[in-house]
């Protein structure tokens, strides 16, 4: 369970260093107005600051539990997260193999096991939307648009 | 699952084409990506595209061949994804003399050293322009009318070719000019319509259609001597018309972009002999003389020791200009 | 009356039958690549290309153009049945038709999106016919200053419409610009905010984000709240298609607001992407059923779309009289020009009368094919929507991966949608409002680069942005319409009235 101060606490914690991230690195590129001419940091300086301001008013408005939403207690219970997580996790590791496996096995086995083991399908219509899906990207992509999906370290070991 | 892949893999190996037997000479074994450093529409990719569709048509080799934009980064995407590929032999880079400038100018994660030359296969020259009305009617009336007064000169991207020339000429002339750099030269050839910049140092192609249309008209051109003739532009003049830069008294007398083909680094000496024997092969072809004809670049083919000479002098001299404006980076 | 005569002669050019042929491959493949995010026209544009080398330069162009009308109507249906926009002009289109869809009305949505965006289309092309070379003057008379007021009157339009705290939506709004602005600066020529990711150099792309932030964000939304779609029922419903179309008169005020917005944004630099996110905007403010925008509302559907295609026919202006790309697929098709050996610019109108004035009455023709075919397809992409979520979810995941890596090619961009995903999520969770967002990281840059080039024009002096009447006036009106809500507060607050507040509002 995820209680909704703690999650406005990480977004505004998350933007904030985003800010932090964005301040440190256009000081890099200088900033000033000048007859010359605006600074290329001068802008992302400027955007870094709203964003670490505003961060921190949303850091104390969620801490103290105040806002818009003040009334929800809970932002995500255990059975939410439970199915969040069902889907986010696979989908990352589908995403983490490419580079590996490439994109048609990849995408073929994360269809495979999303469908297939938790029993919602039958094994059988698993495998063949499994079997279909890189088919198609197959065709649509590296045949009629020609965009070389990634093969993966495997294809080249194997010598595509 | 192993069936899936298995049939995948079959289908795949099937669909690809099969494996030919090695010979001594080296020839591609899949299908060859040529990256352009250009987005769409670009002269970059457009030349990508031509020698894409030149290869199909003649059949220069067996392999598909796939043309990929990566023009983010005025470019340096390209060329960062080419170092990454290092020793790749089936990524083939078409971009600019930026691949040694940009590195010069600005903190980009490659240079022109992270990858093997190939080939320049065009020269893109570049012309003084101002707008159809404006009252001078050569460089020496232009440049006496920039010293009395700060003019706006207008360029495709910063610290880059467009930026240099006009350094150069405000060195040379002993004159000011405000730069403002532009997404493309195009954008710049309308500001130019528009009256919002006083002058623009377009390729021929950039500026055609507004020359032909009266909204601009060239004032010399940055070349040794008159560019070849062609068809007329407008009714009574065509590029030869158009004075070279020397004649009328602006002493810069050459500069050009060329386009340029590179390989990523670390591929054997068979690979690169491979592609610079393909470029040849285009541009033996009728159609590239057409392609060079209706974009008014100059054919040129430089390869080997003397692509290299010319990185090395052309770096000097850009060298020498970012160092006095203060452009280099540490 | 002249141009009337050219336009007939027009039509004999355009009705023929290969031309009518290559005009409905050219709309098919163009559904298809607007249909895939991650593709779009530009895409499908530079691939067809090479084939069109051995054409006529008329029947090339018929059958790019045609390929982009195709795009552009179906950009907008992964939108309304997916919540993924597949092009930066379709977003707003999702703020009202996946709600819509959602709902069990796929169909309608579709319809009325597609009806609208004809009408659009429409009042575009008879703009290019008869106004032509009034338009070319006009776009003209845009300069750096200008440019940049026409982008900050987009922001203005749009700022401050949507029910979220505005701290928030400060900070999404600032978030955008950041990450507009990663990449290489065309002013400075300098390198900005990679943080030592080198590959970051060319930026973030917006479909990369647009994919996470709201078709991964709103697959995890639905997962949580173990949504599923009310069942659409099975029978292919044609009465619901021509209800749709038959609804749209009774939206005749948003029409034609929305496609005079979409017009002039599609000639000045603004784009369909400024001209739809405005559009709504601006209906959203001044429609009797404000409201309730954002709930799956026809007339944000209608509002977004007419100036979508409005402002995508009339880029084409640009393009053949100044030889300025209003758009990408634009900047593709001028490429095409060059090769064929004609040269965009305002001669292309005095030498190649047949081919313009074809081309001009192949946008009639094609858009009329492209409507029919596109309708066609409803009651097809409207069974989508009838496939289990389980099946779906993992369908919509693979194709926001393979979306964002056809944009560049690039490993990167599928990490960095995955992660645009969480944020989208975490945002829409948090009621951050997301359109702010997306529209600075469209036209964020832009804005900034205008904005420069003018400071580099007037030596840093800010008076350059009230130099002349246009942009004055343009400035003025940009602070006009964001200062407007700002009064209705006031306004609201000394009536003492908090009927506002009890409203459910959608945080767009």
């Amino acid at each position: 369970m995820i209680s909704r101060r703690a999650l406005e606490i990480t977004a505004a914690a998350l933007t904030g260093i985003f800010g932090v991230a964005v301040i440190v690195s256009s000081i890099d590129n200088g900033i000033g107005w000048s007859s010359a001419g605006v600074d290329a940091g001068t802008f992302p300086f400027l955007t870094g600051v709203i964003i670490v301001l505003g961060s921190l008013y949303n850091l104390g408005q969620g801490a103290l539990g105040r806002g818009t939403l003040a009334i929800v207690r809970t932002a995500v219970t255990s059975s939410e997260l439970r199915r969040l997580a069902g889907l986010f996790v696979p989908a990352a590791i589908f995403v983490a193999v490419i580079p590996l496996v490439g994109m048609y096995l990849a995408s073929a086995g994360y269809v495979f096991a999303v469908l297939a083991f938790p029993r919602r399908q039958s094994v059988l219509r698993a495998l063949v939307i499994a079997a279909a899906t890189p088919l198609a990207l197959y065709v649509v992509f590296e045949r009629m648009f020609q965009v070389s999906l990634p093969h993966g370290a495997l294809a080249t070991a194997f010598g595509f | 699952m192993k069936i899936v892949s298995k049939l995948l893999l079959s289908t795949t190996l099937l669909l690809l084409g099969g494996a030919l037997p090695a010979t001594a000479a080296w020839k591609p074994q899949k299908p060859i990506e040529f990256v352009a450093t250009a987005g769409p529409g670009g002269g970059t990719d457009n030349l990508a595209r031509a020698v894409q569709s030149i290869i199909t048509k003649y059949k220069l080799t067996d392999q598909p061949v796939v043309v990929v934009n990566k023009g983010g980064g005025s470019g340096a995407e390209g060329y960062v994804y080419g170092k990454a590929s290092a020793g790749d032999p089936y990524k083939v880079i078409f971009g600019t003399s930026n691949a040694w400038q940009q590195p010069l100018v600005s903190k980009v994660a490659f240079n022109y050293t992270d990858l093997t030359p190939i080939a320049a296969m065009a020269q893109d020259e570049f012309l003084l322009w101002v707008k159809q009305d404006a009252p001078y009617k050569t460089a020496g009336d232009f440049l006496k009318a920039a010293a009395a007064s700060e003019f706006k000169m207008g360029g495709a991207q910063s610290k880059d070719t467009d930026e240099v020339l006009t350094r150069m000429i405000e060195k040379v002339a002993k004159v000011r000019f405000t730069y403002i750099p532009f997404k493309s030269g195009a954008e710049a050839a309308v500001q130019l319509a528009g009256g919002h910049i006083d002058a623009h140092v377009n390729n021929p192609s950039e500026s055609l259609g507004q020359w032909r249309g009266s909204t601009q008209r060239p004032l010399c051109a940055f070349s040794a001597k008159r560019l070849p003739q062609g068809p007329k532009v407008t009714t009574s003049e065509g590029w030869s018309d158009v004075p070279t830069c020397v004649e009328q008294g602006l002493a810069i007398s050459q500069y050009e972009q060329p386009r340029t083909v590179w390989l990523p680094g670390k591929v054997s000496p068979e690979q690169t002999a491979f592609y610079v024997d393909l470029m040849k092969q285009v541009q033996a072809t009728p159609e590239w003389k057409e392609y060079i004809e209706k974009t008014s670049q100059v054919d040129t083919f430089l390869t080997g020791k003397a692509f290299d000479d010319f990185i090395k002098q052309d770096l000097e001299h850009v060298k020498q200009v970012a160092g006095e404006q203060g452009w280099l980076v540490k | 009356m002249e141009n009337l005569q050219s336009l007939l002669h027009g039509f004999t050019i355009a009705i023929t039958v290969p031309h009518l042929t290559l005009m409905v491959v050219g709309v098919l493949l163009g559904i298809l690549v607007g249909v895939l995010p991650g593709l779009g026209a530009p895409n499908g544009v530079s691939l067809l290309l090479p084939l069109t080398f051995g054409m006529q330069p008329v029947s090339a162009i018929i059958l790019l153009s045609s390929m982009y009308w195709g795009a552009l109507f179906g950009g907008s249906v992964t939108s309304i049945l997916f919540n993924i926009p597949g092009e930066p002009s379709s977003v707003a289109t999702t703020f009202d038709g996946y709600p819509m869809a959602r709902d069990g009305r796929p169909t309608t949505a579709l319809a009325t999106a597609f009806g609208s965006a004809a009408f659009g289309a429409l009042v575009g092309v008879i703009l290019i016919t008869f106004l032509a070379s009034w338009v070319a003057q006009v776009a003209l008379a845009f300069g750096p200053p200008e440019y940049f007021a026409v982008y900050f009157l987009a922001f203005a339009s749009f700022i401050g419409m949507g029910g979220a705290a505005p701290i928030k939506t400060l900070v999404a709004l600032a978030i955008g610009f950041a990450i507009a602005a990663i990449g290489i600066d065309t002013v400075s020529g300098s390198v900005r905010l990679t943080m030592g990711i080198d590959e970051l150099v060319k930026g973030v792309s917006f479909v990369v984000a647009v994919m996470g932030l709201f078709g991964i964000g709103e697959l995890l939304i639905a997962v949580e709240e173990e949504f599923h779609a009310r069942a659409v029922s099975s029978r292919v419903d044609w009465k619901e298609v021509f209800r749709a179309l038959g609804r749209l008169p009774h939206h005749g005020v948003a029409l034609l607001r929305s496609a005079a917005i979409g017009c002039w944004m599609g000639i000045t630099p603004g784009g369909p992407t400024a001209a739809s996110f405005m559009s709504y905007g601006i209906a959203k403010r001044f429609s009797r059923n404000g409201s309730r925008f954002g709930t799956g509302e026809a007339e944000g559907i209608v509002a977004p779309e007419t100036a979508d295609h409005a402002a995508g026919t009339s880029a084409l202006l640009p393009m053949l009289s100044l030889g300025i790309p209003g758009s990408a697929t634009a900047a593709v098709m001028m490429g095409g020009l060059m090769i064929w050996g004609l040269n965009p610019g305002p001669m292309l109108f005095v030498d190649q009368k047949d081919f313009v004035w074809g081309l001009i009455a192949s946008m009639y023709v094609g858009n009329i094919v492209a409507v029919v075919l596109v309708l066609l397809t409803v009651p097809v992409f409207a069974a989508l929507m009838r496939i289990p979520f389980a099946v779906i979810a993992p369908l919509i995941v693979i194709i926001c991966v393979v979306g964002a890596y056809s944009v560049s090619n690039s490993y990167l961009d599928i990490v960095l949608m995955l992660g645009f995903g969480v944020f989208g999520y975490l945002f829409k969770k948090l009621h951050y409002p997301l359109a702010p967002l997306v529209l600075a990281i469209v036209i964020g840059d832009k804005a900034e680069d205008a904005f420069r080039q003018a400071m580099l024009m007037s030596k840093g002096s800010l008076g350059i942005f009230f130099a002349n009447r246009l942009v004055t006036t343009l400035v003025l009106a940009g602070i006009a319409l964001l200062l407007l809500p700002l009064a209705l507060q006031i306004v609201r607050l000394l009536r003492k009235t908090d009927e506002a507040a009890h409203e459910k509002v959608r945080i767009i």
